[in-house]
């Protein structure tokens, strides 16, 4: 088939950073939220951090990506983009526009509030630090599904025109978030463990002391895996019902899915890299090591190369269900005139 | 009526005060248009510009799609307007076609809805829609959004672009380039709004249809006798064959 494709790789990449980022902010402000703003249950404070530090990057990275597609751009107008900024409409790509901005701007100010010196839970940032999660949350849950909505405004495009693609990028968002959050604890494992030996040490940790130090690693761990697997749990039964309802229809919809059914162009990538690599692979394996806890009372602990394995297929699996939409929405389109 | 004027739109400051600059311009620049158009009688009534395309009288000739490139000097690659040619049927049961496609200037346009800076908008006083060059910022969701695929990146200027229906030549009472080159007559343009209308009496006297009309834009071009089951034609294994004469080698 020889179809332009409007948007293309910034487009797919931006949808793929965004969720990222407003994933790990909407996850580490409800980490943050549920330990009170303190330690509550482990190293919390830390995974909180880590999403907080992660978050702007990738949305800023992404949206400055968009920027990159935009026609204007490419005919020398580079600041034709500030256009964005003189009018707010009902549509998605206006309403977005504003949502990433105070997103941009939020996540930064979070993120700040966990660089200054001498970090702490209860320090004198935590007001501060506690109102950003609290706004944080929705504004992250908005982030991450405001680009479903954008795709799914449009008849035209029977492939995204579905209300589920909505739940499915938001599902996405967040477990790639947590994702975020786990490689990046795990890239920093020696110097986590040797915070919490130092905690240990001045014996100021509360609640977790029956636990020893790669035990209250791990209870951390756990808590990621845990959430990990449920949220992919909730995407699979979002992409089912995303391709049930089309499947099940006639006309336009149910021809458009077909490019990723059996025997489609894109089944390929749909089945092995999102369905497979993505979503199934690593909710087992999480599931593995989540079970022996939850079911068998043993102490959750995950190999290294475990630890590092699985948040990366996760993103991978992240990046390339962007692909397929995006791509898939292009291709096809109402049959017929 | 200075019409350079009216499309110089850099020169108003924020959209709604733009809006009420061409507003003000543009009424009377219509009621210039209405009266050459339609009789004086009806000029209260909000006009509707839309066009019959009777596909019997049309044979292939491409001088609309020619017109339309001189008079817009579009970018080599792109098109407003043109022809496609439906083939269909084995010998010595077929059918060559030819369908004559432009922007719809939909009631319900879902460019318009979609576009972020509201570049591309739907006039009040003729319904017909056009894009501010210097507004649009290319971000494509127009395009996407477009069942009819009549919208195109204009690469010299970076903005969405597309069939306009000549509004600097309509607002000065004069028939669209395409229109007035159809050697056929295939084309006929005027106001839908008023029955009176030589297009009105058409569509009132003849059946009619509209291209797409699941995807509830509603279009204002009509045709006479276009064939709509081609595609279902093909994916039932008729022979057909659609040549869009477009980069766009596939209708989408
Ligand atoms: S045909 Fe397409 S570009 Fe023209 S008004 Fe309708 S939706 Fe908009
Ligand atoms: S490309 Fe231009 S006209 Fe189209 S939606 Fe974007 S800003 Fe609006």
């Amino acid at each position: 088939m020889i179809m332009e494709l409007n948007w293309g790789l910034p487009v797919i990449a931006y949808l793929f950073l965004a969720g990222v980022g407003a994933g790990a902010l909407t996850v580490s402000a409800s980490i943050l939220l549920r330990g009170g703003g303190g330690n509550f249950g482990g190293s919390h404070f830390d995974m909180a951090r880590y999403g907080a530090l992660i978050a702007p990057l990738p949305v800023m990275l992404g949206s400055g990506l968009l920027i990159l597609e935009l026609g204007s751009f490419h005919a020398g107008h580079w600041f034709r983009f500030l256009n964005l900024y003189t009018v707010i409409n009902l549509s998605p790509m206006s309403v977005g526009t504003w949502l990433l901005s105070a997103f941009i701007g939020l996540s930064l100010v979070y993120a700040y509030t966990f660089m200054v010196p001498d970090v702490a839970p209860g320090d004198r940032w935590d007001v501060l630090r506690r109102a950003c999660a609290w706004v944080g949350v929705p504004m992250g849950i908005s982030v991450a599904m405001y680009t479903g909505v954008l795709l799914g405004a449009m008849p035209s495009r029977p492939f995204w025109n579905s209300p589920v693609l909505a739940m499915i990028f938001l599902f996405s968002a967040l477990s790639t978030g947590v994702a975020a959050i786990m490689l990046a604890r795990t890239l920093f494992r020696k110097f986590q463990i040797r915070k919490l030996e130092a905690t240990a040490a001045s014996g100021s940790s509360r609640r977790t002391s029956d636990l020893d130090v790669e035990g209250q690693y791990h209870q951390s761990g756990y808590i990621l895996a845990a959430s990990d697997t449920l949220l992919i749990g909730l995407e699979l039964t979002a992409i089912f019902l995303f391709l049930i309802f089309a499947y099940l229809t006639v006309g336009d919809v149910r021809y458009a899915v077909s490019v990723i059914l059996f025997g489609g162009s894109l089944a390929g990538a749909f089945w092995f890299w999102v369905i497979f690599l993505g979503l199934m692979l690593p909710a087992l394996i999480e599931l593995y090591y989540v079970v022996q806890r939850l079911l068998l009372h043993q102490n959750f602990s995950v190999p290294l190369g475990v630890e590092f394995a699985v948040p990366v297929i996760v993103l991978i699996g992240g990046f390339m269900l962007r692909y397929v939409v995006v791509v898939a929405g292009q291709i096809t389109g109402p049959v017929g005139i | 009526m200075d019409e350079e004027g009216l499309m110089d739109k850099s020169k108003a400051p924020s959209q709604n005060s733009r809006r009420a600059f061409l507003k003000g311009l543009g009424a009377s620049a219509t009621l210039a248009a209405a009266a050459a158009v339609r009789p004086a009688s009806a000029a209260t009534r909000p006009v509707q510009y839309g066009m019959l395309i009777d596909t019997r009288r049309c044979i292939g000739c491409h001088a609309c799609s020619v017109a339309c490139k001189a008079e817009f000097d579009v970018p080599l690659g792109n098109t407003r307007s043109w022809v496609e040619y439906v083939e269909k049927g084995e010998y010595p049961n077929v059918s060559r076609n030819f369908l004559p496609r432009l922007c719809n200037h939909c009631r319900h346009p879902n460019c318009v809805d979609v576009c972020p800076t509201g570049a591309t908008y739907k006039r009040e006083e003729d319904g017909i829609v056009v894009v501010d060059p210097d507004r649009c910022i290319g971000c494509k969701y127009c395009v996407q959004a477009c069942p009819y695929d009549a919208r195109f990146i204009n690469p010299v200027t970076g903005a969405a672009d597309k069939c306009d229906f000549c509004l600097h030549r309509v607002s000065r009472g004069i028939a669209p380039a395409c229109v007035e080159t159809c050697i056929g007559r295939a084309r006929i343009f005027g106001d839908l709004n008023d029955p009176n209308s030589e297009i009105s009496k058409k569509i009132a006297t003849n059946p009619v249809s509209v291209l797409r009309p699941g995807m509830g834009t509603e279009p204002n071009v009509y045709y006479i006798a276009a064939d709509h089951s081609d595609e279902h034609e093909r994916r039932r294994g008729s022979y057909v064959r659609v040549t869009t004469h477009r980069k766009e080698k596939e209708r989408r």
